[in-house]
């Protein structure tokens, strides 16, 4: 029995010792109209950071899982139908829900009068397509100012 | 109940060889491998309209239903084919966008350009990420 106590403080020490160890996991909302877009990120987040992710394929089904779910932030593409980026993210800037919610765009458009509409909108970070799925969690952590370690 | 949307590429998830061997960077590889295997129809779809747009302005038939497909194709192409490894398909599809986005017809020379354009996106497409990224 005292050996099964002690292996198993020994265990604790070795779980708080991962623990510190293990980067912080943060939970991502990917909004995206592109399947394949949704599924490379989700891969990329889930496999190199171990963060969880959680998907939308609209604006509409993104703001309505951000109010529900409350992810550390939202990945969101410009381009989409019906209600696309930018309708989007003032959407969830008006929302007590979600508001305080950081938003990074993800677009494919790279012109200068863009990127200072939105920055003016409140986004966190605008991140460019095509992304580097081996780097797009380091560039979200750093965009956002979270250490690598949590 | 299983949420479609956040059902995961099990396929690619579970490629061999041993996982469990692979370091994250190599399982994501694998991962993206079989991703591109399984959306290439797509993106060879895309990348016909495109070539069918561009015949059609070489021949003057090119209506404004088609030429705003050919846009949207062509953005969606420029999206994704970096983030599978072929950053030139990038180039050329934002090339492409460029051109089938602007508000006046190209001249000959300029459709011509865009055939080539178009034959070399297709052939990348078609041979498809050469090794890891």
């Amino acid at each position: 029995m005292g050996w099964d106590r002690s292996h198993q403080s020994l265990n604790a020490a070795e779980n708080l010792h991962t623990a510190k160890k293990r980067p912080m996991t943060r939970r991502i909302l990917i909004i995206d109209d592109e399947d394949d877009i949704r599924q490379v990120a989700a891969m990329s987040l889930e496999t190199i950071a171990g963060w969880d992710v959680i998907l939308a394929n609209s604006g509409k089904q993104g703001i309505e899982r951000a109010g529900k779910e409350q992810p550390d932030a939202i990945l969101l593409d410009v381009m989409m139908p019906e209600m696309d980026g930018p309708t989007t993210l003032l959407k969830l800037k008006a929302s007590g829900q979600t508001s305080h919610i950081p938003v990074l765009l993800l677009t494919a458009k790279v012109q200068g009068p863009d990127q200072r509409r939105f920055a003016e909108m409140g986004v966190a970070a605008i991140l460019f397509k095509p992304f580097d799925p081996l780097t797009l969690a380091r560039q979200i952590s750093t965009a956002l100012g979270w250490r690598e370690d949590g | 109940m299983v949420d479609p949307l956040n059902k995961r590429d099990e396929t690619a998830a579970t490629l061999p060889p041993s996982p469990q061997a692979q370091s994250p960077e190599q399982k994501l590889q694998t991962m993206l491998s079989a991703l591109w295997e399984r959306s290439r129809h797509t993106v060879v779809e895309r990348a016909a309209l495109l070539q069918e747009a561009g015949k059609l302005w070489a021949n003057d038939r090119l209506d404004e239903t088609t030429r705003l497909r050919a846009v949207d194709s062509a953005h969606k192409l420029a999206g994704v084919l970096g983030t599978f490894g072929l950053p030139r398909g990038t180039e050329l599809a934002r090339e492409a966008e460029q051109v089938f986005g602007q508000p006046i017809p190209p001249s000959k020379i300029e459709i011509e350009q865009l055939l080539d354009l178009l034959a070399e996106l297709t052939s990348m497409i078609d041979r498809g990420p050469v090794g890891p990224r």
